[in-house]
C-alpha cells in the first residue's frame, strides 16, 4: 500500500486549470521531488493534500484512507505535515511558543512524554534545526532562514509520517542550504517520507530519489533525477525551444 | 450534506441572489394560492405594493450603503461615522430650512429659510468637507489598525450625537421637510414623490459613480488604491488626497441620503437617529458584501424587499421589520461570510 | 536540568507576555482588602465596586479579542443578557442571589456558544460590525417581550445581603466584587498565559497555519468566546444587583456605550495583557466616575479656573470624554499601556545590554591581563 496516493486531481479557478487530472503515489521512505515553472501548480497541489483546497475532482490517499474531503487540521493529525512557501510564523510568540503550538494538537501531545514536559520537547526540535539560541525571542524578529527552520521545526512538532515541504531552500544563502540539506537526510533516516517542492534545482537533485515534473498543472515526466535532467520536454519547458 | 450545499453556495453568488427573489415570489404566491377568490383580490394588491414600494425601498437604502462601502471599499476603513453623517445631512437641512425655536444652543444662530434645493446643496458640501476633515485627522493616522479606526470613528459619532444633542434637543421636534410635497399614483399604489426622489437619486448616484469610477482618470486610481494601496503609491497616486476625496464622496452621499429617507418618510431628526442608518449599512454590506458597489445595490434591494414584503404580508409583526434586515445578515453570514459579492480571502492572508 | 527549564520559562514569561511582578499584584489586592477600614464614604465604596466589575468585564473582553483576535464589539451583549437572566429569575421564581447569579452566567454562556457558530467564519472588519449588532437584536428582543422584561421600564432587583444598612450592603457589594475581580481575574490570567493561550495567540497570528499545527481552530474560538462570555456575563450579573439603584434596563446594561466602554478600558491598559485592562478600568471608572468632577471642583473651588468652565464640562462631559479617547487613540493605537509597557521594556533591554557590556569589558581586561603575565613570564 503506498503511503500517499494522489488520483486524477483537478481543481479549477475560474478558467484557469491548476491542476489537471494529476496522479501519482508517494511510498514509504522516499524522498520525492516536485519541480516545474512557476505557475505550474505547485503549491495548489500542496493545498489539496493537506486541505486547505477541496479538488474540483480526484482523490488523494492516505494510507489507503481517502482524505479528500476532510479539514486540515484533521488531515495534520493523520500525519501529514507541511511548511509554507511564504512563512507563516506566529509573530507575537517567541520562537519556542511557535513550536509548543504544534505540541497541543491532539497528534502532537499524544506522546506521553511530550505532553509531560512539551518545553522539552519543543527546545529538543529547536536543537535539531539549530535555533536554541533564539528561543526565546520573539518570531517576528527572526531572519529569513531563521523562520524557513522554524517552519521545519513546527511541522516535526505534529509527529508526521509525511512532511510536505513547500519550497524549503527558498531565500537560504549558501551556509543555511547546505545545513538544511544535512537536517532533510536527517530526517530522513528518522523516518520521515518527505515530498519536496523547489526550484534549487541542485539542492532538489541531491536530495530526491525520484522527481516529478508539473506543467500547467499535469505531470508531464517522472523519474531518477539524473533521467529528468536530460528529460529533453523538461529542458524545453525550462529553456525555451531553441528556435 | 449541508457543508456540500453551503460550498455550492458559497460559489456561485447568483445562486442567493436567485433564490432570495424567488423565496419571496414564493411566500408571495403562497399566500395568494391558499386564499379565497375575495382575499385574492387583496392578495393582488399587495404583491403589487410590495413590488412597487420594495423596489423604492431598495433604491433608498441603496443611496445609504454605498458611501459606507465605497469608504471601505477604496481605504480599507469600517466608517461608523457613516451613520452620523446621514444624521448631519438631515439636521443640517433641517436647520437651513424650518424656522424652530432655539433653545439652549451650542452654537446660537438664526434659522435661516432657505430654498430646498439650496439647502440640499449646501448641507451636502458641509457634509463633504466634514468628511474630508474627520479623514485627514482622525482616520488617516490610524489607517491600518481596525480596531483604532473602530474606535475612533464610533467616538466621532458620538460626538455628533452629544453636538446634536446640545444643539437641537433629545425632543423629536425637529421636522425635517419634504423635499417635494405631493404624491402620485403609480399602477394603482398612492406614491409620494419624496419616495420616488430618493429612488431616482439612488439609481443617478450609482450610475454616475460607475461611470466615473470606470472612466475617470480619479475614479480608476481609487480603484487601484481599493485593489492594492502600496503599489498604488509606487504608481505616483496620492492616496491620502484620494482617499480625503472618496471621503468627501461617500459623505455627500450619507448627506443626501439622510435628507432624501427622513423627508420621504416625513420623520423627524433626532441626535440617536444616526445608529439606525448605521446598522442597516451593516447588514447590506455584509449580505453585498463589503466594497463591492455591485453588490451593495443587489444587498439593497434583497433587503428592501424582504422588509416591504414583511411589512405588507405580516402587519402584525411589523415591528419585526428591524429584525427581517439583522435576521438576513445572520443567515448571510452562516452560509456565505464574504457576502455576494465579497472578495474571497480564503488562502490570501 | 531542571533550573535550566525554570530560568527558560521565566524568561519566556517575563520577555513576551508580560508576567507583572506576583508581589506587586498580591500587594494591591492586600491594600483593596484593607481599604475598607479608613472608613470611605459611600459613593466611593460604590466607585470602587464599579471599578472591580468593569474590570473583569474588560479583561474578560480582552481575551478574546486581545489574546484570540476575534473582534467583539457587542460584549455588551453577555452582560446584558446575565443580568436580564438574573433579574427576571429573581422577579418570577423569586430565587435567592446564589442561585440566579449562576443561572445568568450559565445562560450568558450558552449565548456566546450561540453567536459563537456564525462568527467562526468571519473575520477583521465583518466580524466587528456583526458583533455590534448582536446586543442591539438583544433589545429588540426585550422589547418585544415588554410584559415579561417591562421593556422601556427598568427592572428593579433585590441587593446582595438587603437586610444590612446602606453603608453594610455597599460594603458587602464591594468585598463581593471584589473577590470576582480576584478569582476571575487570577483565571483569565492564568488562561491566557496557559498552553491553550499559546494556541489561543496562534490563533490571532495566524490562523492558516495554527490549522497547519494541527489544531481545531473552531474549537479553541468557541472557547474563547465562552470563557469571555462566562465572565463576562458574570460582571453584568453581579452589577444588578449592585448599588442603590441596583436594576436592569436595556439602555445601560445591553448599549454600545457599554461595549464601547470596555473597549476603551482594555486599549487603555493594553490589549492582550488582561491584568493591563484591570488596570486601566481602575483609572478609567475612578476618573470618570468620581475623579473629574472633583478635580475640576478643586481647581475651581481654588480660583485656578473660572467657574464657567464647570458648567461647559456638565453638558459637554460626554464630548471631551470621547474628544480625548479619540485624540489617544490616533496617538497610541497600541493603547497607553501598551506604548508604556515597551517603553519599560526598551529601558530595561538597555539598561541589561549596559550590564552585558561592563561585564564583558571586565573580561576582556581580565584576560588581556593574563596574557600579558603569560608574555611577560615567558
Amino acid at each position: 500500500m503506498h503511503l500517499l496516493e494522489v488520483e486524477n486531481l483537478t481543481k479549477r479557478f475560474g478558467g484557469l486549470t491548476a491542476v489537471d487530472n494529476l496522479s501519482f503515489t508517494v511510498d514509504e521512505g522516499e524522498i520525492i521531488g516536485i519541480i516545474g515553472p512557476n505557475g505550474a501548480g505547485k503549491t495548489t497541489l500542496f493545498n489539496l493534500i493537506t486541505g486547505f483546497l477541496k479538488p474540483d475532482s480526484g482523490t488523494v490517499k492516505f494510507k489507503g484512507e481517502d482524505i479528500t474531503r476532510l479539514e486540515p487540521y484533521r488531515i495534520v493529525n493523520k500525519g501529514i505535515a507541511r511548511t509554507f512557501q511564504v512563512v507563516r510564523p506566529f509573530h507575537h510568540l517567541p520562537t519556542i511558543a511557535n513550536v509548543m503550538v504544534s505540541l497541543e494538537s491532539p497528534r502532537g501531545s499524544r506522546k506521553i512524554e511530550w505532553v509531560k514536559s512539551p518545553e522539552r520537547k519543543a527546545l529538543e526540535l529547536l536543537e535539531d534545526v539549530g535555533l536554541t539560541d533564539m528561543m526565546l525571542e520573539p518570531a517576528e524578529i527572526l531572519s529569513h532562514g531563521d523562520l524557513k527552520r522554524l517552519e521545519i521545526a513546527r511541522a516535526l512538532a505534529t509527529d508526521p509520517e509525511l512532511l510536505l515541504l513547500d519550497e524549503p531552500f527558498a531565500g537560504l544563502n549558501p551556509i543555511e542550504t547546505d545545513f538544511l540539506t544535512k537536517s532533510v537526510r536527517t530526517m530522513h533516516m528518522d523516518g520521515h517520507t518527505m515530498v519536496m517542492v523547489e526550484h534549487k534545482l541542485h539542492a532538489l537533485m541531491k536530495l530526491a530519489k525520484r522527481v516529478i515534473v508539473l506543467h500547467y498543472g499535469a505531470k508531464i515526466a517522472e523519474g531518477k533525477p539524473e533521467e529528468i535532467a536530460k528529460n529533453k520536454k523538461v529542458i524545453e519547458i525550462y529553456m525555451g525551444r531553441k528556435a | 450534506m449541508t457543508q456540500r450545499i453551503r460550498k455550492k453556495l458559497a460559489t456561485r453568488p447568483v445562486i442567493i441572489l436567485i433564490v432570495a427573489i424567488v423565496a419571496i415570489l414564493a411566500a408571495a404566491s403562497t399566500w395568494w394560492y391558499y386564499s379565497t377568490p375575495a382575499d385574492r383580490a387583496l392578495a393582488l394588491t399587495k404583491i403589487r405594493s410590495i413590488t412597487i414600494f420594495g423596489l423604492l425601498a431598495g433604491g433608498a437604502y441603496a443611496l445609504l450603503a454605498l458611501g459606507f462601502t465605497l469608504i471601505y471599499g477604496v481605504s480599507e476603513v469600517v466608517n461608523m461615522a457613516h451613520g452620523a453623517l446621514y444624521m448631519l445631512g438631515a439636521y443640517v437641512f433641517f436647520a437651513l430650512t424650518v424656522s424652530f425655536a432655539p433653545g439652549e444652543m451650542l452654537v446660537r444662530f438664526e434659522p435661516v429659510l432657505l430654498d430646498l434645493r439650496l439647502a440640499l446643496i449646501l448641507a451636502v458640501i458641509l457634509a463633504a468637507i466634514m468628511g474630508a476633515i474627520i479623514y485627514r485627522l482622525v482616520i488617516h493616522p490610524i489607517m491600518g489598525d481596525l480596531l483604532a479606526t473602530l474606535v475612533a470613528t464610533i467616538g466621532i459619532g458620538i460626538i455628533f450625537q452629544e453636538i446634536m444633542l446640545i444643539q437641537f434637543g433629545a425632543h423629536g421636534t425637529r421636522r425635517v421637510a419634504a423635499f417635494v410635497p405631493g404624491s402620485i399614483t403609480i399602477l394603482g399604489e398612492s406614491v409620494e414623490w419624496n419616495t420616488i426622489l430618493s429612488f431616482a437619486l439612488s439609481l443617478v448616484f450609482f450610475i454616475g459613480l460607475w461611470i466615473f469610477l470606470s472612466k475617470a482618470k480619479i475614479g480608476k486610481a481609487m480603484r487601484a488604491i481599493a485593489q492594492d494601496r502600496e503599489v498604488a503609491m509606487l504608481m505616483g497616486i496620492n492616496t491620502e488626497r484620494l482617499c480625503m476625496l472618496t471621503m468627501a464622496i461617500a459623505a455627500s452621499l450619507a448627506a443626501v441620503a439622510g435628507i432624501m429617507i427622513t423627508s420621504a418618510r416625513h420623520a423627524y431628526a433626532y441626535p440617536y437617529m444616526w445608529y439606525a442608518p448605521l446598522y442597516m449599512s451593516f447588514a447590506i454590506v455584509i449580505l453585498g458584501g463589503l466594497g463591492s458597489i455591485k453588490g451593495t445595490f443587489m444587498g439593497a434591494f434583497i433587503i428592501g424587499y424582504a422588509e416591504i414584503a414583511v411589512t405588507f404580508m405580516a402587519p402584525e409583526v411589523v415591528f419585526l421589520k428591524d429584525a427581517v434586515a439583522l435576521g438576513i445578515m445572520v443567515l448571510v453570514l452562516l452560509i456565505r461570510p464574504k457576502g455576494i459579492f465579497g472578495k474571497r480571502i480564503e488562502m490570501e492572508e | 536540568m531542571a533550573t535550566y527549564f525554570r530560568r527558560v520559562y521565566l524568561s519566556f514569561a517575563e520577555h513576551v507576555l508580560d508576567v507583572p511582578p506576583r508581589l506587586l499584584a498580591s500587594m494591591i489586592f492586600l491594600i483593596l482588602l484593607a481599604y475598607p477600614i479608613t472608613k470611605p464614604p459611600l459613593t466611593i465604596l460604590y466607585v470602587l465596586s464599579v471599578a472591580n466589575i468593569m474590570a473583569i468585564f474588560a479583561a474578560s473582553w480582552d481575551l478574546l479579542v486581545g489574546r484570540t483576535g476575534q473582534m467583539n464589539l457587542g460584549h455588551a451583549l453577555f452582560f446584558g443578557t446575565a443580568a436580564y437572566a438574573t433579574a427576571l429569575f429573581c422577579k418570577f421564581f423569586n430565587l435567592q442571589l446564589w442561585v440566579t447569579i449562576p443561572l445568568g452566567a450559565l445562560i450568558g454562556v450558552s449565548v456566546a456558544l450561540i453567536i459563537g457558530f456564525p462568527c467562526l467564519r468571519v473575520k477583521g472588519p465583518y466580524l466587528a460590525l456583526v458583533t455590534l449588532t448582536f446586543p442591539l437584536i438583544l433589545i429588540s428582543v426585550v422589547k418585544y417581550f415588554r410584559e415579561i422584561t417591562g421593556g422601556e421600564e427598568p427592572i428593579i432587583n433585590p441587593r446582595f445581603f438587603p437586610g444590612l444598612p446602606m453603608y453594610g450592603k455597599q460594603l458587602a457589594d464591594y468585598y463581593l466584587t471584589l473577590a470576582l475581580l480576584f478569582v476571575s481575574g487570577v483565571i483569565l490570567y492564568k488562561i491566557a498565559n496557559s498552553r491553550m493561550g499559546i494556541v489561543m495567540v496562534s490563533i490571532l497570528d495566524n490562523e492558516l497555519a495554527s490549522k497547519a499545527c494541527g489544531i481545531n481552530v473552531t474549537k479553541y474560538k468557541l472557547l474563547a468566546f465562552a470563557i469571555s462570555g462566562l465572565f463576562g456575563s458574570l460582571a453584568g450579573a453581579f452589577m444588578t444587583h449592585m448599588g442603590s439603584g441596583a436594576s436592569v434596563n436595556y439602555n445601560t446594561y445591553l448599549g454600545v456605550a457599554l461595549s464601547f466602554q470596555a473597549i476603551i478600558i482594555a486599549i487603555f491598559g493594553g490589549v492582550g495583557t488582561i491584568y493591563g485592562p484591570i488596570a486601566a478600568a481602575y483609572i478609567l471608572v475612578i476618573l470618570d466616575m468620581y475623579g473629574l468632577g472633583k478635580i475640576f471642583g478643586w481647581f475651581a473651588s481654588n480660583n485656578l479656573i473660572p467657574a464657567s468652565i464647570i458648567q461647559i464640562e456638565s453638558s459637554m462631559h460626554w464630548i471631551m470624554y470621547t474628544l480625548v479617547i479619540i485624540i489617544l487613540i490616533i496617538k497610541w493605537p497600541r493603547g497607553i499601556g501598551r506604548f508604556t509597557t515597551d517603553k519599560l521594556k526598551d529601558l530595561q533591554e538597555a539598561r541589561e545590554l549596559e550590564e552585558r557590556g561592563k561585564h564583558i569589558w571586565k573580561t576582556y581586561k581580565r584576560k588581556k591581563e593574563e596574557s600579558e603575565h603569560a608574555s611577560t613570564r615567558s
